[in-house]
């Protein structure tokens, strides 16, 4: 770990020193302002800095481990650091341009991008293919059950959108349910309260509430849906400017990776390095994994190609659109070209 | 008539009723716990699943409401079917203590499972770092500004309006902020922890400044003192066991806001930990996390308790608190 500023701090001492004798009030004036000084400004020279990607706790994510562990990007020749988050935390990071990329989905990758914050989703990493649910309570077996019923979910998010999807299927309309806005990492103890009829949430949460209320179970997943939301890899345009080859290689290394996890000589390899970054033994994280589709070059190709449904980044890019206009979470439809450039995948052997 | 030792308004204990009092300040939660804990028929609401029989949504390890089990079992064996076992249990979030002890022994003794990743004792002590330098900043700045605040009162109004104002802004909300200036590492961390405790830290320290026994600064006066020597010499002197009190209690104030500024930029130190295992309800490791802070904190307390003892032997408040 690293302390430039206090570092700093003690380069400015000499300065402190020469300033000589002075009153208690000057000395203790100048010594503080100095401290703050040496906390703000950026003493630590960014000299040939490695890039910065951001990634947390989502099993598509934490693929990257592998990579990292096993030292496949130092052998692809890549100086790229991955900087573990929480996944808000991931994207305020990004947003101040303290990290070169990040880990999101693509819904998100426009929320950020509505608000300030330019971005271009390079290469995709997985869909969530059952991760996502819609749990409901012991005896409600189907989507049409909730009819009329309260459902606790976080209203603008992904299961907010999962629902919405699940329910036009069935033919419903988004009035024939109650929302209850719930944090989703406290979706498990809201099912289990009996306030609520059926919750929205993704993994480890969705699994807890299962647990928590035992016969609970999902009435609509994400593997009803696939490619409603997909997980990328965002960076600045000006990143992607200067470092096009080095994403270029990183492809190629995400390529090893999902080989990897998916050959099933290395898997259990592969999924105990996964399960350690999150502290859960091997056995638990398989079910998270298998929630979770990974998608390789050849699929990522298909994937990046034009088309108005889910099997399009851009379709359901404009689904996501759509839907955070939609529900306010911004005001302007975003122009969905500018946000995806598939030169980087289409360009792989 | 003779008063009871024990209930006696504003009297000093023995010293033995001191040390028993103490124990038992602890003892006494504990025994609670290990009450609630092994003792099935004080509480033990659920029972966990150690054989799911023919109930096909059971697992091994579930938790399931007591009535729930029973109608189970009362239904399996109606049809004649396997009837699920269990053996009652408490809620997932209360593990009994000898569990929490078990997780604190293991977090110690277990290698950390991803390849170089922290061992628990360096999350630790990178936390104790961000406290320490936080802290540190925070007093640079705070202790002299509080002095000169409380000393002359041209200073305290042209500062406390604003830091009384600024001390209601809750410090965590600052998180976006002090990541877009600071960067992803410690900066932002520690960034907040001074937030969090400077603008009490000079509030604090300039009311004990004003309130220096002020027939002390009149025999200096009387002794022709002038005006710099009357802070350096009586004023800093004279509050200084209380300043030093002060300064104890703020330190607790800044462990406080650990764990909101450890989840700023990247994760790390004992925050990781803990938010990490509550995620995926391994409660007793989150316990035993807890205990560990507390531990430090009071340890560190006790130390510099102390050690105030032997710096201010003349200040009889700090002899009596301790």
């Amino acid at each position: 770990m690293s302390f430039a500023e206090i570092e700093c701090y003690r380069n400015l001492k000499s300065y402190y020193r020469i300033a000589g004798e002075g009153s208690f009030m000057v000395r203790a004036t100048l010594s503080g302002v100095l401290l703050l000084l040496a906390l703000i400004s950026p003493c630590a020279p960014a000299a040939s800095a490695p890039l910065r990607l951001g990634y947390s706790d989502w099993p598509g994510w934490i693929a990257w481990q592998v990579a990292i562990d096993k030292g496949w990007l130092a052998q692809a020749g890549l100086d790229v650091k991955f900087e573990w988050f929480d996944y808000s935390a991931s994207m305020d990071a990004f947003s101040a341009g303290k990290i070169d990329g990040d880990c999101v989905t693509n819904g998100d990758a426009l929320v950020l991008g509505a608000g300030g914050t330019r971005n271009i989703m390079i290469m995709l990493t997985d869909y969530s293919n059952g991760n996502d649910m819609i749990v409901a309570r012991p005896g409600i077996k189907t989507l049409n059950d909730l009819k009329g019923r309260k459902i606790g979910i976080e209203i603008g998010l992904v299961e907010h959108l999962l629902l919405l999807d699940g329910l036009k299927r069935v033919g419903l309309s988004p009035n024939d349910v109650t929302l209850v806005n719930s944090k989703t990492n406290e979706t498990p103890q809201i099912l289990a309260s009996g306030q609520v009829d059926a919750i929205g949430a993704w993994q480890p949460n969705s699994g807890l509430a299962m647990k928590a209320v035992p016969g609970a179970r999902p009435v609509y997943t994400s593997a009803q849906a696939p490619g409603l939301i997909y997980d990328v890899l965002i960076v600045s345009p000006a990143t992607l400017a200067q470092h096009r080859a080095e994403f270029s290689k990183l492809i190629q290394v995400w390529e090893h990776v999902v080989n990897y996890i998916n050959d099933p000589k290395t898997r259990d390899d592969a999924v105990q390095i996964m399960a350690a970054r999150v502290g859960l033994a091997p056995a638990q994280y398989q079910s998270l994994l298998a929630g979770t589709h990974l998608i390789n070059i050849a699929e990522a190709k298909k994937v990046f190609g034009r088309g108005p449904g889910l099997k399009s980044l851009y379709g359901s890019s404009q689904n996501a659109d759509d839907f955070n206009v939609h529900n306010a979470v911004y005001k302007q439809p975003q122009k969905i070209d500018s946000y995806i450039d598939p030169a980087l995948t289409a360009a792989q052997p | 008539m003779r008063r009871s030792p024990w209930l006696r308004i504003l009297r000093p204990l023995t010293p033995r009723a001191r040390i028993a009092c103490g124990v038992l300040a602890f003892v006494l939660p504990l025994a609670l716990w290990s009450l609630v804990s092994y003792v099935p028929a004080i509480w033990h609401p659920q029972v966990r699943i150690t054989d799911p029989g023919s109930v096909s949504y059971l697992d091994t390890g579930a938790y399931l409401p007591r009535a729930a089990f029973d109608t189970e079992v009362a239904d399996a064996r109606h049809e004649q079917r396997a009837a699920p076992k269990g053996v009652s249990a408490n809620p997932i979030y209360l593990p009994s203590p000898g569990q929490v002890l078990q997780a604190f022994y293991r977090a110690f003794t277990t290698r950390p499972e991803t390849k170089d990743g922290p061992w628990l004792y360096q999350s630790l002590w990178h936390s104790i770092q961000i406290i320490f330098w936080g802290y540190m900043i925070s007093s640079l700045l705070g202790v002299p500004l509080g002095i000169l605040c409380g000393a002359y009162a041209a200073m305290a109004r042209l500062n406390e309006p604003f830091l009384e104002f600024f001390r209601y802004l809750p410090a965590p909300a600052f998180g976006a902020l002090a990541v877009a200036i600071l960067g992803i590492y410690d900066g932002p961390k520690i960034a907040i922890i001074v937030i969090g405790t400077f603008f009490q830290q000079v509030l604090i320290i300039a009311n004990t400044t004003r309130k220096l026994d002020p027939a002390l600064l009149e025999a200096a006066l009387t002794l022709g003192t002038r005006s710099r020597q009357l802070l350096t010499r009586v004023v800093i002197p004279g509050i200084l066991p209380d300043l030093y009190r002060d300064q104890r209690i703020l330190l607790g104030w800044a462990w406080t806001y650990l764990i909101v500024a450890e989840l700023i930029g990247t994760t790390s130190g004992i925050t990781w930990f803990i938010t990490q295992q509550a995620r995926y309800q391994h409660f007793a490791n989150v316990y035993a996390a807890i205990a560990m802070i507390g531990i430090l904190g009071l340890g560190t307390d006790l130390l510099l308790a102390r050690l105030g003892r032997s710096l201010f032997p003349w200040d009889r408040a700090l002899v009596k608190s301790a």
